[in-house]
């Protein structure tokens, strides 16, 4: 018997989207190839090493030894492969592709906006360009990213996507936001 | 204020991350100790007013055990560590 699979997006019909591109943007990706890796024990150096050399890969701290690695450039179909053949030994590799949401929330508003869910300091100079960590959104846990002043990645699990999207619209109300699926 | 808890891994959180075990202090005793001690280990709980030690767990973050050494009457925190280095473990 024939299947006929359809790739469908957790938000696909439920995303409520404000069109249009207002001065805050949350977009949301539709195919993001993402993976967990933890380092093997005593390996955590070795791991990290490996995943800053590769350009491909965007690893994002979310514990000790442990990073959501998103890429741009490998398929979320073949990552964890990517991923596999350079780590060895030194790492365990989990495919997250269609486990996690990745959404990007970019504006000059964006900081004040994740400060009304997020109890973290979002101060540049506290939570520089380039870091990472999981943390509570209202009562989602949520691995934040900084990509730049005005720009933070939100990787979600998969279930949870809906609820922090209508979050997030919820902590926008006195911004201006709009929110879409990312056109790539 | 034990309202604000400094990870050692993700830094500077609000209680509301972290789930708190309980009693740090008491050491598991061996397989084929007596009852006593581990009726002991397992039932009976100092109830200290002050300086305490205490398991917590950073749920919402790096989800790492974490011993919180902090003040039950003053909500003083001292100092948090990583459950597995305060044992020597590894990472």
């Amino acid at each position: 018997m024939a299947y006929d699979y359809q790739a469908v997006h957790v938000l696909d019909g439920t995303i409520g989207a404000v069109p249009g591109q207002r001065a805050n943007h949350l977009a949301v990706h539709r195919a993001t190839a993402i993976a967990v890796v933890l380092a093997a024990p005593g390996h955590g150096a070795e791991a990290a090493g490996i995943l800053v050399a590769d350009g491909a890969f965007e690893a994002r701290f979310c514990g000790p030894g442990e990073w959501l690695v998103l890429s741009e450039v490998h398929a979320p179909e073949t990552l964890v492969a990517e991923l596999a053949i350079r780590l060895g030994a030194f790492a365990f590799v989990v495919d997250q592709s269609h486990g996690r949401v990745a959404l990007t929330l970019s504006g000059p508003d964006a900081a004040r906006i994740l400060a009304n869910g997020i109890a973290v300091d979002l101060h540049p100079e506290a939570f520089a360009v380039g870091r990472a960590a999981t943390m509570l959104c209202n009562h989602l846990s949520v691995n934040l990213a900084r990509t730049g002043i005005d720009r933070f990645d939100l990787v979600v699990m998969r279930s949870f996507a809906e609820a922090l999207v209508a979050d997030l619209k919820v902590m926008a109300r006195s911004h201006d936001l709009s929110v879409d699926f990312a056109t790539r | 204020m034990a309202s604000l808890i400094s990870c050692p891994h993700c830094g500077v959180r609000p209680k509301e991350e972290f789930s708190i075990r309980g009693d740090a202090t008491p050491v598991r005793p061996a397989p084929m100790a007596s009852d006593e001690a581990w009726n002991d280990y397992v039932h009976v709980r100092a109830n200290p007013r002050g300086r305490i030690r205490e398991h917590w767990q950073h749920v919402a973050g790096c989800r790492r055990w974490l011993v919180v050494e902090r003040d039950n009457f003053t909500h003083e925190v001292f100092s948090v560590t990583d459950a597995a280095a305060a044992r020597g473990g590894a990472r």
